[in-house]
């Protein structure tokens, strides 16, 4: 479970997070929806440990991101925002060396890849090196390195992004089998059709604010929209920055 | 941890293949530098034969006979003596007055006359050398004519000078011996800079550093395997070219220039200890540096400055220094310099100051990965913003 209590963080003149909480549960998709620069990032970065806030705190299954990083790390896996791989290594070398980072023993790094491949659909990329891979291709490689030590949280900050239409549809497919394995998945995207069909739960960011925290069926009845993406459009105030 | 981070880096530098292949040309370059200069100087000590045609020979029997004493050769007369010296095939020509032996015999001042063409370097050298000698045989001759009317030949010689010629063979050869150290050190950070600044800059600027630093493990952890892998690399290559500076050095004829150079397994061994600190030092302030920079190409910039650095010492120990102060040691460098001009002069290197140059360094080198530690701290180096 992930919970966010309060976080503010500034920059300089710029109040780019103020005073977000929510939290994701286990066994559920949760959905971060907002336009570009609305503080999604910045928040996943706080709850990754590699931004100090100014105030408020994160938990990754109770434990204080701030206080503990590594043993929040531990039960976390994420995708951040830049997701870039080691060009002369194979995709496999970077499961073994991000499992290896982790602590896991060498039979359950190969265990792990080979489950993963399977999950993600890329076996026949392992031992390729990864220069040439596509965006897609690199996508999976980033996701399973994230997810190599089989942690119970997964955060994916913008997963789809630059992923084919059968590439996305495959991806969505994961992360609901994720979910149905008892992983709290957080899940971020400025593309509202992805969020409204994947996720339990979602929540509305608009200029550094949870501006709305609800199920799709709350969310529809709230604004009296029948149609999500009208709903979404009600909620943030405009639909600039959204899909 | 460490030894996972050191070898993935070392993986991912080997697979490198146009970066690895870029700092062993240094390995072939410098030995083959060493090799070419040492050719130059051995054509310096090479001279030009000192022929000298003299026109009237038979008038100063006692002069020719000075002259070939002195190591001139003497040529017969050339028909046209000035011809012959502006053409260039003849250095110069002697020309002894027709009157040359009377006054002679009558201790009156003889004539002779030396036809040279100033505009040519290349006879300059040997013109002087038959002018010094012909001047010896002057203030030699009088001298005896003074002594013979009970004079002391003190009173026409106010002035003994002495000249020192410092631009001997020997001399530029133990110069040359200082260009060792210079590319060793060379050697080690060029050797390494590729993975200093692939595992900090280019770390961040292909956007591995977040994911990375999304691991459970300490800063430290990753800094001190990515400064290992570097420091590795380098050695790597500093002591390839050691050996290829080992195998010219034998190849050399430095004995015909007078010079003794030792360089065997003990020679060796002392100098990769003094080298070894400034391997692991130059790998710190690279990665330092690399880190703090914006962008790979940056850092690159930065770093090709810093390749600079070990040109210093050893401009300063060309310049004529060569007291060995104990203030050389803690400096990085200046140390390396220091011991390796030592070590191929075979001198002594007192245990202590390899000591110095070790703590100094290591003491350097911690002071590095705590700033770089404290540097992966800060969101302006972790997002490059």
């Amino acid at each position: 479970m992930i919970e966010i209590d309060g976080l503010e963080k500034r920059y300089g003149s710029v109040h780019a997070v103020q005073g977000v909480s929510f939290r994701a549960e286990d066994g559920k998709v949760t959905g971060l929806l907002g336009p570009n620069g609305a503080g999604k990032t910045t928040t996943l970065r706080m709850l990754s440990s590699l931004v100090q806030p100014d105030a408020g705190r994160a938990l990754v299954d109770g434990i204080d991101v701030q206080r503990q990083p590594q043993q929040a790390l531990r039960r976390l896996g994420m995708l951040p925002d830049s997701r870039g791989l080691y060009p002369r290594l194979t995709a496999r070398e970077h499961l073994a060396y991000f499992g290896g980072l982790q602590g896991l023993p060498g039979e359950e790094i190969e265990q792990r890849a080979r489950e993963l491949a399977q999950l993600l659909d890329m076996t026949e990329l392992l031992d390729r090196r990864v220069a040439g891979f596509s965006q897609g291709e690199r996508t999976k490689v980033a996701i399973a390195r994230a997810l190599v030590h089989g942690p119970p949280n997964i955060v994916l900050d913008e997963a789809t992004n630059g992923l084919d239409v059968m590439s996305t549809r495959a991806m969505r497919t994961v992360i609901r089998k994720l979910a149905d394995s008892g992983c709290c998945v957080l899940f971020s995207s400025h593309v509202m059709q992805e969020v409204s069909a994947l996720c339990d739960r979602i929540v509305i960011f608009a200029r550094g604010k949870v501006v709305s925290d609800a199920t799709p069926a709350e969310l529809r009845a709230r604004t009296g929209e029948d149609n999500l993406e009208n709903a979404f459009v009600n909620i943030i105030g405009s639909d600039a920055g959204l899909e | 941890m460490i030894r996972l981070v050191l070898l993935k880096e070392l993986v991912d530098h080997w697979r490198d293949l146009r970066s690895v292949a870029g700092s062993l040309v240094l390995v072939v370059l410098g030995p083959l530098l060493l090799f070419g200069m040492f050719q130059i100087v051995q054509n310096l000590e090479k001279e030009r034969p000192l022929e000298v045609p003299v026109v009237g020979a038979e008038q100063a029997p006692h002069l020719i006979q000075h002259l070939v004493a002195n190591g001139v050769h003497v040529l017969p007369p050339p028909a046209d003596p000035e011809a012959r010296v502006r053409k260039g095939d003849a250095d110069m020509v002697l020309v002894i007055d027709d009157h040359y032996a009377e006054r002679y015999k009558a201790s009156q001042l003889a004539h002779v006359r030396l036809i040279v063409d100033d505009s040519r370097n290349e006879s300059h050298k040997n013109v002087r050398r038959v002018e010094r000698i012909l001047l010896g045989y002057t203030q030699g001759l009088g001298a005896l004519r003074l002594m013979a009317r009970g004079v002391s030949p003190q009173v026409a010689a106010p002035l003994a000078l002495e000249e020192l010629d410092l631009a001997t063979p020997q001399k530029l050869a133990a110069n040359l011996l200082s260009m060792v150290p210079l590319f060793l050190m060379l050697a080690a950070l060029v050797g390494g800079m590729n993975l200093a600044i692939d595992s900090t800059a280019g770390e961040r600027e292909r956007g591995s550093l977040e994911p990375l630093l999304l691991n459970p493990v300490s800063r430290r952890s990753l800094v001190v395997g990515k400064w290992l892998a570097t420091a590795l690399a380098s050695t790597v290559v500093a002591l390839l070219t050691l050996v290829g500076m080992m195998l010219t050095i034998q190849q050399l004829p430095l004995e015909r220039l007078g010079m003794k150079i030792a360089l065997g397994p003990r020679e060796a061994g002392l100098i990769v200890a003094a080298l070894l600190p400034l391997t692991l030092f130059g790998a710190a302030v690279q990665m330092l540096i690399a880190t703090f920079a914006r962008s790979f190409k940056e850092a690159q910039t930065y770093l090709g400055l810093l390749n600079l650095v070990p040109m210093v010492p050893s401009m300063f120990l060309m310049m004529g220094s060569t007291q060995n102060e104990w203030w050389m040691y803690p400096l990085p460098t200046l140390a390396q310099v220091t011991v390796v001009v030592s070590v191929l002069r075979g001198d002594l290197v007192p245990g202590w100051q390899l000591l110095v140059i070790a703590l100094s360094s290591l003491l350097y080198s911690a002071l590095c990965v705590a700033a770089i530690e404290r540097l992966l701290r800060r969101e302006r180096i972790i997002f490059g913003r």
